[in-house]
């Protein structure tokens, strides 16, 4: 099953999944925004070496003590 | 009314007639309270006035710079602060019903920063609500409005700062950046906007957007004013997971007026295929390159990827993190969220881990990329938007399906300054975008700096009348 063609049903339990128990107007507004959010994922590059690293690596440094 | 024209009086010139004692802090204070007063009725741009913060500030500034000169450039010099940096002791709404009663009890460290300098707050601007849903008339506050016409669009997010430096409601301003929201209101407003080097400015006390993407950054009628305020408020923030352990660079001195030899990469194909300009906004553009060529500079084409890898890739980071970030109201209460942001962040909850990771693997791809074009010119320049078009809900879906010219850089990390290059034939401004090196924010300003002294741009002001009153 393609992420970009999943039924309303199958939004359904992917949203009470995510805690999501939304009255129907705001369902409607989410089942539009995932297709949208979907076209974006599917263009995404996923086929790459193993040791593609993602940009928000820990950076220890971020953790170091503070001076004084 | 008073003080007629102190309110277009730049940073830098208050600045000076203020260590020259030729101005004083509370009268340019209450010129700039009585012009909101009289004028923001029509734009909105304000959400709190601290009009008795602001005295007590401008009549302190004014006795410590009597007694002993002015500790720096901002030393009595009115400012306003996008209503998502936290203000001690000052609501901080974020434009949202969600944060109506929020009072901060610390202020955002820019706002430390500002204070510390003497600088006098006039209070919170309009914004998109949480700077990414709007423009919105179901929140808190209405949208704020464009002082070039009041029919159009300030831009966003930082809607209300743009608006209110472009009014002479304030010199100053900060506001933030996550895929164009400082550039955007800047040339939406035809004022100066710099989205600095990703963690040169601090972001702690600032509400966030997405922390992958967001930048605080100034906004104000120069480039000049601009450097002004990033000597303040730049600099090393541990506070910050964010912030770059660098020392920020002389911005004031950076400003040599000099650009000769200046190599200038332009992204036609993002222009001309992607992303294509309308006429009179090309015109605007070359007219642009060619000052720049008749100071001196070169101008070369560049390839850069596709403008929408940066757009897929912004944008699935975003919405996983907005998500993440407004979950526990989401779930509980989403009918306190106005309808275009609620629209916007609630699908984040459903992207897979799997997703954000490829989302952000392709993050480091596309900034190495922009680097590498970047280590072959000195600047980068492109147009920042066409002007501004009228006032109106967004269409649905705007946000995932269109591409801009601004959110590559905040992919890249790079500093992105946005100023006025001209007027359309309805008076909108034109923009200009200079795109720098990483950390080369002072050659950003430098470049900036020397167009607006070589143009005739700066010398024109919206003109705002107050409206009679029964």
């Amino acid at each position: 099953m393609s992420e970009t063609t999943m039924s309303r049903e199958d939004i359904v339990l992917l949203a009470r999944h995510a805690g999501l128990d939304l009255p129907p107007e705001y369902f409607d507004e989410l089942v539009e925004a995932y297709g949208m959010v979907q076209r974006m994922v599917a263009r995404l590059p996923t086929s790459r070496p193993r040791g593609d690293e993602p940009a928000h690596v820990f950076n220890p440094m971020t953790f170091m003590p503070r001076e004084g | 009314m008073a003080h007629t024209s102190l309110h277009f009086v730049t940073v830098a010139d208050a600045a000076q007639m203020i260590a020259a004692k030729k101005l004083s802090p509370v009268e340019l204070t209450e010129a700039y309270l009585d012009r909101i007063d009289a004028l923001d009725s029509q734009l909105n741009s304000f959400v709190t006035v601290t009009a008795d913060r602001a005295r007590q500030d401008a009549k302190a500034a004014e006795a410590a710079i009597m007694a002993s000169g002015p500790r720096g450039k901002l030393h009595g010099i009115p400012y306003c602060l996008k209503d998502i940096f936290d203000t001690a002791g000052i609501r901080t709404t974020a434009h949202s019903k969600l944060l109506a009663d929020n009072v901060p009890t610390r202020d955002a460290a820019c706002g430390e920063k500002l204070t510390q300098a003497g600088a006098v707050l006039l209070g919170k601007t309009a914004t998109w609500e949480f700077a990414h849903g709007g423009p919105s008339w179901d929140i808190l506050f209405p949208p704020a409005r464009n002082p070039w016409n009041t029919d159009h669009s300030p831009a966003g997010s930082s809607s209300g700062s743009g608006a209110a430096v472009a009014a002479g409601l304030a010199p100053a301003t900060m506001g933030s950046d996550t895929g164009g929201s400082i550039r955007g209101p800047a040339a939406a407003n035809g004022i100066a906007g710099l989205k600095p080097t990703y963690g040169l400015v601090s972001r702690r006390g600032v509400i966030p957007n997405c922390f992958s993407h967001d930048h605080a950054g100034p906004l104000a009628w120069t480039c000049e004013d601009l450097a002004l305020l990033m000597r303040v408020v730049a600099g090393y923030d541990p506070e910050d997971p964010g912030s770059a352990n660098v020392a920020p660079p002389d911005f004031e001195a950076a400003l040599t007026g000099d650009v000769k030899g200046l190599v200038i990469g332009v992204p036609w194909r993002w222009l001309e295929e992607e992303v294509p300009l309308t006429p009179p906004t090309r015109a605007a553009f070359d007219a642009a390159l060619g000052v720049y060529k008749a100071l001196g500079a070169e101008v070369r084409e560049v390839s850069l990827p596709p403008m929408q890898y940066y757009e897929d890739a912004k944008k699935v980071i975003a919405i996983a993190e907005l998500f993440s970030i407004h979950q526990e109201d989401l779930r509980t209460r989403p009918h306190l969220f106005g309808a275009s942001l609620r629209s916007r962040i609630i699908a984040g909850g459903l992207v897979r881990a799997e997703s954000y990771v490829q989302a952000m693997r392709a993050r480091t791809d596309l900034a190495r990329a922009m680097q590498a074009v970047m280590a072959t010119v000195d600047v980068l320049m492109l147009p920042t938007a066409e002007p501004a078009g009228k006032l109106a809900p967004p269409e649905p879906g705007w946000l995932f399906t269109k591409s801009g010219l601004t959110t590559a850089f905040n992919v890249g990390g790079n500093p992105a300054l946005s100023i006025c290059s001209g007027f359309a034939e309805n008076g909108l401004p034109f923009s200009l975008q200079i795109v720098g090196k990483l950390f080369d924010d002072a050659n950003v300003l430098r470049v900036g700096d020397a167009y607006e002294k070589a143009t005739p741009w700066r010398e024109r002001r919206p003109a705002l009348a107050a409206r009679a009153t029964a």
